[in-house]
Parts: C-alpha cells; sequence; structure tokens
C-alpha cells in the first residue's frame, strides 16, 4: 500500500484547527521524503537491530499448542524489543524523523507508559530534549514507568484535565504542539491521530510483520490466522501489514471488554457501541453518548483503555478484512497465567488479550496450521497490577514491608 | 475600522450551569457587546486552554445537553437582538449528523457557526449543509495560514472570518505583533466581517484592533469572571457587564 494515504475507506484525514495544520503539514512532507531516502531507511535499519534488538524471534509454542490441541501457536515475542514493547520502533521512526527535521526537543503522551518510556529512551539516545504528557491518574496507577522515563531524563507533565487519562494526554500534547512546533515534534503512541500519523505509524511498525513473513517463508508455516490487541492500533496495524492484501490468512483484532459490556465499563469500540465520529483530528469509531460526548473507558490493561481506534483498522473491520473480537480484564488475565506457566513468557496485560483470543481461534484449526499471536509488549511493567490481582494477600504483605523496613 | 469597538463575548454554555450563564449572556449584551459567541461545551476541546477546558467539563458535569443547549440558544435569540454564534467541536455534529445539527442551529436563530475542527478541507459537509440552512460557516484562521489555503479560504467569500492574533490555544494574554497587524488588514481587505481573538483580555488590545479588523473575540477572561463568581456563590451580572463597558469605553 502507499506510504501516505490520508483516508481510509470514510476514516482518517487530517481534522484539525488551522493551528495545527501547518505542522501536520511540514511533517507530511518530511516523512515523505524520508520514506523515500536509502540513508534514513538504512539508519532506521541500525537503529533497530543495534538498539531495539530487532528481529524480535517468533517462538513455536510447543506446550501451549499441545494443551489446546488445535493449530500450532507461534509467538512473535515483540515484547522482547528494548524497553519491553513494540512502542520503541515508532518512537526510534519518528524521533529519527524530527532529527532530521531538525527539531530538538521531542514530545509524547502516554497512558500505561510504555510509549512514554520508549520515547523518554530514544530521546536520550539521540540528544533530544522531551517531555512526555501523562493524566494524573495514570501517574498514580504506573509509577514505575514514571521512574523510568525520568531516569531517562524526560520530564513527566501531570494532566489535570478531563478524564486525567490517556485521551486528555493526546489533548494536552496537542495543544503543547501548537504553539512549539517551530522547534518540537509531537511523537505520538499510536496508529491514529491527524494524518499522517496513522500512515507514519503503520510504516514504522510494519517491521514486525515483515519479519513475521520472512520467518512464515523460511519455515513453510500454514497460518491460518494472526491475532493482536487493538488499543489505538499500531501494533496490530503493523504485525498485519503485509498480509492486509490478500485474502488470507484471517486477522483478528482483540479489543478490551472489561469488566462487560455496559458503557463506561470497556473499551470496545469495534465490537461494542463504537459509533462514527470526530476526534482528536481523525475520523473513526468512537464510544461516546447521543451528543457526541466521549464516554469514559475501561480495561485492566491501561493500553487498550482509550475510546478511540486508528482509522484504517476501522477501515478493515468494517469492510470485513479484520474480524474483532472483545476479551475480558479476567480472560485476559488467565491467559497471562497460561502463557507464564507453560511456555515461561509474561504477557503484558494488553497483548493478554491477543493471547486469550489466540487460544479461542487455535482451538478451530487442527495441528500443521499456524495461528500467530502478537505479544506486543511483556508484562513486568505490569507487576503492581498483575500481582495484586492473582496474588493480592502476599504482594500487600510485600508492599507493607518494604513501606516499614525501606 | 470600526467607528467604536465592537467585540464578541464568549460564553460556555451551561457554565456554571444554564440559568447563570443565561444571565452572563444578557448582562454582555447590557455591556455593549456586539456579538454573542455561545460555546457547546464538549468533553475534549482541543484548540481551547486549560480554563475553557474546565468550564467545558464543569457545563457537562451539571447536566448540559445538545438540547438544552438549543433551548439556551432559542431563549437568548428571542431575548436579545445582537447577533449569536454557535461555537462547538465536530464530534457534537457527527452525533445527530451535520445536517440534522446545523438545522437545529439556524432554527435557534444562530448567524453563524464556528466549528475549528472542520476545516474547509475536511468539513464533513458543513459548509454545504451552512448553505442549504442559510447560516453561514465561519472559518477560523491564523496569521501564518498557507497561502493557498487562505486563498481558498477567502475565495469562499465568507461573510466573517474568525482569526486567531496568535499561535497557540485560547488562554494567556497576547501581545500583537506588527506581522500580525498586517495580516489583520489583509483580511479586513477580501470584504469580510473579521473577528479577531485568543488572548484579548484589556481595552489597549481592542483599541487597537478595532482599527484592522471588525471586532475582538473576548472569551477566557469573561470565562475566569463567570467562574469566579460562581466560586463565590453569587451572581455574575454585575462583573460582567462591568467588564465589557470597561473595554468598551470610549
Ligand atoms: C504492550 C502494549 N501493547 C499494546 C498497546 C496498545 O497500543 P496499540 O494498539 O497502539 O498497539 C500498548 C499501549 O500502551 C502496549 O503498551
Amino acid at each position: 500500500m502507499a506510504v501516505y494515504n490520508d483516508f481510509f475507506g470514510p476514516y482518517g484525514g487530517r481534522y484539525v484547527a488551522e493551528l495545527l495544520r501547518g505542522p501536520l503539514d511540514e511533517l507530511e512532507e518530511a516523512f515523505k521524503k524520508a520514506m523515500e531516502d536509502e540513508t534514513f531507511l538504512a539508519e532506521l535499519k541500525r537503529f533497530g537491530k543495534e538498539y531495539i534488538g530487532r528481529p524480535t524471534p517468533l517462538l513455536y509454542a510447543e506446550k501451549a499448542s499441545k494443551a489446546i490441541g488445535g493449530a500450532d501457536i507461534y509467538i512473535k515475542l515483540e515484547g522482547l524489543a528494548n524497553t519491553g514493547a513494540h512502542k520503541i520502533n515508532n518512537a526510534a521512526g519518528q524521533a529519527l524523523l524530527a532529527k532530521r527535521m531538525g527539531k530538538t526537543r521531542i514530545i509524547a503522551e502516554t497512558g500505561a507508559g510504555q510509549h512514554g518510556v520508549a520515547t523518554a529512551a530514544v530521546c536520550a539516545r539521540l540528544g533530544l530534549k522531551c517531555r512526555v504528557y501523562m493524566g494524573s491518574e495514570d501517574i498514580k496507577r504506573q509509577r514505575p514507568n514514571v521512574f523510568l522515563m525520568e531516569m531517562f531524563g524526560a520530564e513527566v507533565f501531570p494532566v489535570e484535565s478531563g478524564s486525567k487519562t490517556l485521551k486528555d494526554a493526546v489533548n494536552e500534547a496537542l495543544r503543547d504542539w501548537a504553539a512549539s512546533s517551530a522547534d518540537t515534534h509531537y511523537l505520538i503512541g499510536s496508529a491514529l491521530g491527524p494524518s499522517p500519523y496513522p500512515d507514519m505509524v503503520r510504516e514504522f511498525q510494519s517491521v514486525i510483520g515483515r519479519e513475521v513473513k520472512e520467518e512464515q517463508e523460511k519455515r513453510k508455516l500454514q497460518v491460518k490466522a494472526m491475532v493482536a490487541c487493538v488499543g489505538g492500533g499500531s501494533n496490530a496495524i503493523g504485525f498485519f501489514e503485509p498480509f492486509i492484501a490478500a485474502d488470507s490468512p484471517r486477522l483478528i483484532g482483540a479489543e478490551a471488554g472489561g469488566t462487560g459490556p455496559e458503557a463506561g465499563c470497556h473499551a470496545a469500540r469495534m465490537t461494542g457501541e463504537g459509533k462514527t465520529g470526530v476526534l482528536q483530528g481523525y475520523k473513526s469509531r468512537f464510544l461516546f453518548d447521543g451528543d457526541g460526548q466521549v464516554l469514559h473507558t475501561h480495561s485492566i490493561s491501561a493500553g487498550l483503555d482509550y475510546p478511540g481506534i486508528g482509522p484504517q483498522l476501522a477501515h478493515l473491520g468494517e469492510i470485513g478484512r479484520i474480524e474483532f473480537t472483545s476479551v475480558r480484564d479476567d480472560e485476559a488475565l488467565e491467559a497471562l497465567r497460561f502463557f507464564a506457566s507453560r511456555e515461561g513468557i509474561i504477557f503484558a496485560l494488553e497483548s493478554a488479550h491477543a493471547g486469550a483470543a489466540g487460544l479461542k481461534i487455535a482451538a478451530q484449526y487442527k495441528p500443521g496450521e499456524a495461528v500467530i499471536i502478537n505479544m506486543s509488549g511483556r508484562g513486568d511493567k505490569d507487576i503492581f497490577i498483575t500481582a495484586k490481582a492473582l496474588q493480592r494477600d502476599k504482594w500487600f504483605d510485600f508492599l507493607r514491608e518494604e513501606t516499614e523496613n525501606g | 475600522m470600526a467607528e467604536k469597538n465592537i467585540i464578541m463575548t464568549h460564553l460556555v454554555a451551561g457554565y456554571p450551569d444554564l440559568e447563570e450563564s443565561r444571565r452572563a449572556a444578557l448582562a454582555m449584551v447590557a455591556g455593549g457587546a456586539s456579538y454573542l459567541e455561545v460555546q457547546f461545551p464538549f468533553s475534549d476541546p482541543i484548540a481551547d486552554g486549560p480554563l475553557i477546558q474546565g468550564a467545558c467539563t464543569d457545563a457537562l458535569n451539571s447536566g448540559f445537553s445538545t438540547d438544552k443547549g438549543f433551548d439556551f440558544l432559542s431563549s437568548l435569540t428571542a431575548e436579545t437582538d445582537v447577533p449569536v454564534f454557535l461555537m462547538t467541536y465536530a464530534n457534537l455534529l457527527m452525533a445527530p449528523g451535520v445536517e440534522v445539527f446545523v438545522g437545529r442551529a439556524a432554527k435557534s436563530g444562530a448567524s453563524g457557526l464556528i466549528i475549528p475542527d472542520l476545516p474547509y478541507d475536511y468539513d464533513e459537509g458543513l459548509y454545504k449543509a451552512g448553505e442549504m440552512a442559510d447560516i453561514p460557516v465561519v472559518p477560523v484562521v491564523i496569521p501564518g495560514i498557507d497561502e493557498e489555503r487562505l486563498k481558498a479560504i477567502l475565495a469562499m467569500k465568507p461573510p466573517y472570518i474568525y482569526t486567531a492574533v496568535r499561535k497557540g490555544i485560547t488562554g494567556a494574554r497576547t501581545t500583537i505583533e506588527e506581522e500580525t497587524v498586517r495580516f489583520l488588514d489583509r483580511l479586513s481587505r477580501s470584504g469580510a466581517k473579521v473577528l479577531a481573538g485568543f488572548g484579548i483580555r484589556e481595552k489597549e488590545q481592542v483599541d487597537l484592533l478595532s482599527r484592522h479588523v471588525h471586532g475582538s473575540v473576548v472569551g477566557s477572561a469573561l470565562v475566569e469572571i463567570i467562574g469566579r463568581c460562581a466560586g463565590e456563590n453569587r451572581d455574575c451580572s454585575g462583573d460582567v457587564k462591568a467588564f465589557v463597558e470597561s473595554l468598551l469605553k470610549p
């Protein structure tokens, strides 16, 4: 597909006030040029190899496959990328682009903190000033990542407006950028926002899918389905990208089903009550009420806890190329335990949604056929949430002792 | 340009509640405002600063709905002669459908629509709907706007143009630069009535702008006053009227 599309069916676009228009036009130009420049692409590749640790492995999950008794389950271990998630692919791509554009300062938004950590790390490496906007609610929930960002020298800026979470951090970053774009690049963390962001983030994340395709060909895998979790959609679109144009394999996106289908309890935009709207500069499917006011969302995984979805995924979902399913909090936790005990892998809670969906899909096929799950991140970052959910008493004892004796 | 200072005053419908925002609107008119800009609160108003976003959040928490907003607008346009413009964000139009929303705005007597995140080239049919319902859509521009884009906007011959006098969002005070003044003059020469805002809160700014544009837009400063009165649990009419008058003193 073209590097720059702007629209995907009816979705996408650049629905921004004039003050953001100039910076986006400039970015579009720079992005298109960079993607045709062999030097830039070579630099990105080298950065990926030496710093991010690419290619990440594609693991045959033998015990998991036998336990299900269906398809051969493969796991793309994207969580082994430096800083623990796929987010770094995009952070690296955009930061290198920003540097090329002569920008000296980077701003980013973060929810769980994964994108913030990736951005802060890359900025430390490239010598760029970095400020990360983060909802004050998220700061409370994600202290370890705040600590890491600060270690990397980034300033973590608390956002007190609205619901004090990810979408408010996006708003705040856009506001900063409206006034600062002369020397600042806004490094958005998922495949959403006004164009050219959805295109740009897909291009920088598609390295995941290209590596999978290479391995598939090398190992002659008969891939029937690929499964990824979908927050904004960056790991999913990057994982799926080389496979979208063909009719197969099945591509499956897992959204956060939260605690149930009631409004405010989930972030199911494609499988729930999502409607076509315009928010944060792009047209897509969002969770909002009858008046257009954006609804609160919930997920045990902060990275999937967002009311919108990238425009390309919304379009591919609507035309049926991508199937969407939703996975509840408890199912994600169960999948986390399943893969930990059988494969020695700790999924990030976001990715565990893909894990749970992947197990169901695998049961529909037989050995010799393959289902590939994208483990977009590893779960170290979630220990304060998962330990509390799975070993409440022991974990609280530990925390108590730490504060009393520390 | 103008004989005397002309100002458009801004308020958030339903902030702190509908009754008090109605009093504020009428006090603005009593103080001499020539236009009202009524903002329908949205949960994610990205072109606004923290002050107006906070007012929007409060208004939504105190029960604002689009239906109530249109009732508010209708009663306001019935009660005053000054033109009332409706400002809001795209998703409030997307929810019922752009045409439906624009039709309701026209029926409520609004004199214009200001939707900053529906620019002319990504407008979801807004400009056409405005034409059909005979309600002008007011393009929002900024100094430094791309030349081609400005030409395209002027070619639409809009009766009104809304311009920021600086880059950035609503909120802090603005110093109006030479270059900006040249830009304002150019806009005014197009024949459109130019309304200039973002960071206008002092009489000197209004005086200066009045020589170059049709009117100045005063927003955050008034939201601040209304918020202060709400905090002290008293009617804001007196303060609002006095402030508007102070900007218009000869
Ligand atoms: C590990 C991991 N996976 C997935 C996501 C969701 O984002 P996206 O849908 O853009 O991949 C996040 C976001 O924070 C994440 O940290």
